[in-house]
């Protein structure tokens, strides 16, 4: 798998095992005493579990009751029986459709911003700024939001009257309060985005973008025909992060709806995403191979964008 | 576009990130009656009163303990745990090496939101529901750290290697004693990124716990919120308590955190 590296001045010849080398027997032994606390953790909290998973979600099982029987796909079918469920899964689609473009149009603007003013010595504040939303605790920032859009004496109706625009009930009403979430979730994420746009920018060759102005190409010119396909494996790396970002959102969303009466999700399940469905299902009613296979279903969403988006981008990625 | 202009976006931007944050500070030392003033006043009116108690009232206090006690522990074990597989996939030679350095990259392609319901009844069979362990425990390994190390560990010398072979020097000692001095970039990376993410959870904790005197801060912020909602005071001092940490750790050490997110190349399982 690896093989010997030579040191600057050796030698480059096969290594002959002397004398006072270890065995290889007892070097692999001791290799898998040093590995196996990460091992053994990764084995029970990981590997177990996703093999446990599938197991689940064929049988009806519960928490309590010993008695597990195989039901074979009857989960599946009830599942897509219910309602709840599908609308659950368009709520998920909705939020995700949404966010990833905003996502990335905007990570990227900030970036290209940043970029000018942001070198090596200079404008590191700039940057820290942006990011720093990233590392605040989700639900303490999300309360803080939940705040903002209080629909009486919340700063987003201020800023709103204001300008002139109608109030909004925001996080009461059910067509305001997923886009409500969404503008949290930007704000706590956007940070993560721009760093590896601009990670990514930093790996344009100047002297590229230089040539192109001498030639008298103009800024959108460059933007459009240079940097934009450049960026592209960027671009995608962030658009599959979002996807499954999005997909997954929890803690903002069971924040920021969760109300007085602690039953996230509202109003009138217009807040009801996918994960939040499969939280309730499991952990407030119990049904554990229901949740089981929706979590699976989840997945299998997941797993199916990721890979659509990895087909539309080899026709659209641009590798050097 | 001109420099002033771009100076001028460039802050406004900024100015936007920053500004919820400050929100969070002229609500929690505001008046009470200043909360409900239509339209909300910009500056802080230094009001301690609710911050005091906040402080004050020792529940806040365990939880603070809590939050710290499962983060610090999460960081000390990620660092040993990762240090020590990372030597083993850098500087030792053994059979099925390619196979762990698979299952350890495949940790990260499993559904995290998936999981939770059998990795509860992993928990619940352990014994470790309703623990400080079951929410160090299972982030006491980190996909991310083992690969740092082990990339760090290949760029030391091998004669340091071969020096402490000769020597008789154990693996363990070598690890700790010559291998990670050396590797701080890789220590401080690792564990700030994994402090950040521990002090963070939020759902994890919320399913396997169910007691206050294991729970974080963030579980108490979304109790309590659910319960005195009006009591904006309050809460956004217990929420300026709960992101001081993190905020000051951040100033102290932005250019470690972020150059640490924009050189891995993946964002997830931190």
């Amino acid at each position: 798998m690896r093989s010997r590296r030579a040191n600057v001045g050796d030698d480059v010849v096969p290594i002959r095992r002397s004398w006072w080398r270890p065995s290889q027997f007892s070097e692999t032994i001791s290799a898998y005493a040093l590995l196996s606390p990460a091992l053994v953790v990764f084995f029970l909290f990981f590997f177990v579990p996703t093999g446990f998973l599938v197991y689940i979600s064929f049988f009806h099982w519960g928490i309590l009751s010993s008695a597990t029987q195989f039901v074979g796909l009857k989960n599946f079918r009830t599942l897509f029986a219910q309602p709840l469920f599908l609308r659950s899964i368009e709520t998920s689609a909705y939020y995700t459709i949404v966010m990833i473009p905003a996502t990335v149009m905007l990570a990227l603007a900030i970036a290209m911003l940043l970029r000018e003013v942001v070198t090596a010595r200079r404008g590191g504040v700039w940057r820290a700024a942006v990011f720093l939303p990233h590392v605040t605790p989700v639900v303490a920032t999300s309360i803080i939001w939940v705040w903002i859009f209080n629909p009486q004496f919340g700063l987003a109706n201020a800023v709103l009257t204001f300008l002139h625009l109608p109030a909004l009930n925001w996080l009461e009403s059910v067509h305001w309060a997923l886009p409500a979430v969404m503008i949290d979730s930007l704000w706590h994420s956007l940070g993560l985005y721009v760093i590896v746009f601009l990670a990514g920018l930093a790996n344009i060759p100047r002297e590229l973008l230089e040539v192109a102005s001498l030639e008298g190409a103009s800024r959108k010119h460059v933007f459009r025909r240079i940097i934009l396909p450049l960026l592209s494996p960027t671009t995608f790396f962030v658009v599959i992060l979002a996807t499954v970002n999005s997909w997954q959102a929890f803690s903002q969303i069971y924040a920021m709806t969760g109300g007085p009466h602690g039953g996230a999700g509202g109003p009138a399940f217009s807040t009801t995403t996918d994960s939040l469905l499969t939280y309730q299902t499991a952990f407030i009613y119990d049904h554990f191979s229901l949740a089981a296979a929706m979590a699976l279903i989840l997945f299998l969403i997941i797993l199916a964008l990721t890979l659509i988006q990895k087909w539309v981008s080899n026709r659209l990625v641009f590798y050097r | 576009m001109t420099k002033t202009i771009k100076w001028v976006a460039v802050t406004v931007v900024a100015v936007l990130f920053a500004f919820p944050l400050y929100w969070v500070v002229v609500t929690a030392f505001n008046t009470k009656k200043g909360v409900f003033s239509i339209p909300p006043k910009f500056t802080p009116a230094f009001h301690t009163s609710a911050f005091l108690y906040v402080l004050t009232h020792s529940s806040w206090l365990g939880y603070m303990f809590n939050t710290i006690f499962i983060s610090g522990s999460t960081v000390l074990l990620v660092i040993i745990t990762s240090a020590m597989a990372g030597y083993a996939l850098s500087d030792l030679r053994f059979r099925g090496a390619g196979v762990v350095f698979g299952a350890v990259l495949a940790v990260i392609l499993l559904p995290a939101q998936a999981l939770l319901i059998p990795q509860y009844d992993v928990a619940l069979h352990l014994h470790m529901l309703n623990t400080y362990w079951i929410q160090i425990i299972p982030f006491a390994a980190s996909t991310f750290g083992v690969l740092l190390f082990r990339q760090f560990f290949k760029t030391l010398p091998r004669s340091y290697w071969e020096a402490a072979r000769l020597e008789g020097v154990g693996h363990l000692r070598y690890v700790f004693r010559i291998a990670l001095p050396l590797a701080r970039p890789a220590v401080v990376t690792v564990a700030l990124l994994t402090f950040i993410s521990s002090w963070n959870q939020f759902q994890w904790p919320l399913i396997m716990t169910t007691s206050h005197s294991v729970q974080p801060i963030e579980i108490a912020l979304s109790h309590y919120m659910q319960t005195y909602e009006a009591n904006w005071r309050k809460l956004t001092s217990a929420v300026l308590l709960a992101l001081a940490p993190i905020v000051v750790v951040f100033i102290a050490l932005q250019r470690y955190i972020v150059d640490g997110v924009a050189g891995r190349d993946s964002g997830v399982n931190a």
